[in-house]
């Protein structure tokens, strides 16, 4: 009985301590964006919503965040439908070369982001593209296309096999077969890979660093930009915002397909 | 077979499925070899065998699920392997049933109506008379892992069975249910397929189910059909020893035949000369041909006394080794010392007397020669 209570005491401290490191970056922004005072300290002075007032003000800031949203979108719609296959066909087809095809769509997941931003900047600088959202966007797909391939792979290998066959007794075409049958079957995948690659675009900072000039700066370059001149509270404030969009991705995750889909990723 | 060739092919233009020496091989390995059957209009025919002896893959065949190495499936008089499954008007209830998971039962039975283009008042309709049919009126908006293995069931035989198919295959749909479920679910599919007359082609290991459903029963190992026949010929009157063994519990005595005359046989066991014997409806044996004897443990008799197997042509003695009460039965397991120490298994059924014999005890065991078949084993399958 005492073994198990030291245990219990045990396992709750440290749980104790992985939520407080987990959350103490949020919790110290969220304060700081809060406070009255002029610069980002913790504890706040004083409490205001003075700062968020000001981000609705800045500009720069604001059109920021759209031209991120933008390339968020750009990466999603592009990795819906490729993902998409590419999970199905990897999940339930022989394909050939499968392991090869297997490891290079991971492979830009393996290489350092600042080796691939690097390449995907000489690309896009040859073509003359440079300073447009959307090679950011397709970039952002390109590093991150693992995640959707994985949520859909998840639910396409969970796939009952004979789902399809008894679609096709049903008197199911193949087109018909995969639109009523298999892409409702690894819909939560596709919707699980499609908010991550929204989010993980929406954050996506260095490869967005390397590929953005001075007209089409995303969120995260902004704020990093901001932060070299002077640090001032509206950037905590633009962070709680970031933490907000995140948050209701999840949200969303959580009331379409449910979270535990995505954490036990089955 | 008395049909002279015309007759046997105007036969098979009526039969619902005609399979003619379809072979399936997979590289070196024949998963069905050389099968040919006809199934009649309206009948329910098992393809019994254990798993691994093709008789899944001869049903995938039919359904239209891969097209066959050799041979040619008729359905309704037409050759099939140039038809794609979604083409085929066939009905099928899958192992695992198959029911597609995002939608409720209702929508489940409405797919097949969707497909073929009716119109939504036809679907309703019918979706409905056919949940009413399995039993499952009212429980058309649950969704499908809301409901009961059973109920689940019902909804795979209303799926198949709701665009009217002129066949319908079931592989195996019952293999994951509990006892007493299957048994009801025989009974189900025995009074649904009754009720509309549509050819049925089941597929199970369950000797017992293909007893209770079927019309016939086929009966295969390693790819070829053992025997084909109604199910009281397949029992009583096996074809070959896999027949003999696969159905009911059997009991084997191996021994050289010394002589044959007309349907009958004479063999040697053990230095005893059993004679008498009927010959099954399998390859001829001749005299020196080495064979094997075949007797059910519930056409034994097990007496302590041998004025209680008076009636019994053969009686030999042996020993309980095991006794096992089943409720309704005994079961023994009796080394039989007289025919070389040879262990038989014995369903006793004493309703009135309960005698109950123990392990060690004397005992003696009888039975009829027309009960027993001989097999010779160079005829083996294969």
């Amino acid at each position: 009985m005492i073994g198990s209570r030291s245990k219990t005491i045990v396992i709750w401290t440290f749980v104790a301590i992985a939520l407080i490191l987990l959350s103490a970056p949020t919790i110290v922004v969220l304060g700081a964006s809060f406070t009255a005072g002029n610069m980002i300290t913790f504890p706040p002075q004083g409490l205001s919503v003075k700062w968020y007032g000001a981000i609705l003000g800045a500009s720069d800031l604001r059109q920021a965040f759209i031209r991120s949203l933008i390339v968020s979108a750009i990466c999603t719609v592009v990795s819906i439908p490729v993902g998409t296959l590419a999970g199905i066909a990897l999940a339930k087809y022989k394909v050939r070369f499968e392991k090869a095809i297997q490891i290079y769509l991971l492979l830009p997941f393996t290489i350092p982001l600042i080796g691939s931003g690097i390449g995907m900047m000489l690309v896009f600088g040859n073509m003359g593209v440079l300073g447009q959202l959307w090679p950011v966007g397709i970039a952002c797909c390109v590093i991150n296309l693992p995640f959707m391939i994985w949520a859909v792979t998840a639910s396409a290998s969970n796939l009952n096999e004979d789902l399809e066959l008894a679609a096709a007794n049903c008197g199911a075409p193949p087109l018909q077969r995969f639109l009523y049958i298999t892409l409702p079957a690894v819909l939560p995948g596709v919707i699980t890979g499609s908010l991550l690659m929204f989010i993980l675009a929406l954050n996506e900072f260095l490869v967005s660093l390397l590929l953005v000039d001075a007209r089409s700066v995303t969120l995260p370059v902004q704020i990093y930009n901001s932060i070299r001149s002077i640090i001032t509270p509206d950037l905590a404030a633009i962070s709680v915002v970031f933490i907000v969009c995140a948050g209701i991705a999840i949200t969303l995750l959580d009331r379409l397909v449910g979270l535990d889909i995505f954490l036990k990723s089955k | 077979m008395n049909l002279s060739n015309g007759a046997r092919e105007s036969a098979a233009a009526q039969a619902a499925v005609s399979v003619k020496n379809v072979s399936m091989r997979y590289d070196d390995f024949y998963a069905v070899r050389d099968a040919s059957f006809d199934v009649p209009k309206g009948k329910f025919l098992t393809i019994l065998g254990p798993s691994g002896s093709g008789k899944t893959t001869l049903l995938r065949l039919i359904a239209g699920f891969g097209k066959p190495t050799s041979g040619e499936i008729f359905i309704g008089g037409q050759p099939v392997s140039a038809v794609p499954p979604h083409k085929r008007v066939i009905g099928m209830v899958f192992q695992k049933l198959a029911l597609f998971p995002h939608m409720t039962a209702a929508q489940n039975v409405a797919f097949p109506l969707k497909m073929r283009r009716h119109d939504a008042r036809t679907i309703a309709d019918q979706v409905e008379r056919y949940l009413e049919l399995v039993k499952l009126g009212g429980f058309g908006s649950r969704r499908i892992h809301e409901m009961s293995g059973g109920q689940q069931q019902r909804v795979a035989i209303a799926r198949a069975l709701v665009f009217e198919p002129d066949l319908l295959l079931l592989d195996e749909p019952l293999a994951a249910l509990d006892v007493k479920l299957r048994e009801e679910m025989q009974l189900e599919f025995r009074r649904i397929q009754k009720e509309l007359g549509v050819t049925t082609i089941n597929v199970t290991h369950d000797q017992r189910e293909a007893m209770v459903v079927s019309d016939e029963v086929i009966v295969m190992n390693d790819g070829l059909i053992q025997q084909r026949a109604n199910p009281v010929t397949a029992y009583r009157t096996p074809q070959n020893a896999f027949v003999a063994n696969f159905i009911g519990v059997t009991n084997f005595l191996e021994g050289p035949a010394t002589s044959v005359s007309g349907n009958e046989v004479a063999f040697r066991c053990a230095g005893h000369e059993l004679s008498g014997i009927s010959v099954g409806s399998g390859p001829e044996i001749k005299a020196g041909m080495s064979c094997s004897g075949a007797i059910r443990a519930e056409q034994i008799r097990v007496a302590a006394a041998p004025e209680k197997l008076a009636d019994l042509t053969f009686r030999f003695t042996g020993e309980i080794i095991d006794a096992i009460f089943e409720g309704e039965r005994m079961v023994y397991e009796v080394n039989v010392a007289e025919l070389g120490g040879v262990s038989f298994r014995v369903f006793d059924h004493d309703p009135i007397g309960h005698t109950q014999f123990l392990p060690g005890e004397r005992v003696l065991v009888g039975w009829n020669p027309k009960d027993m078949h001989v097999f010779g084993n160079n005829h083996s399958p294969n």
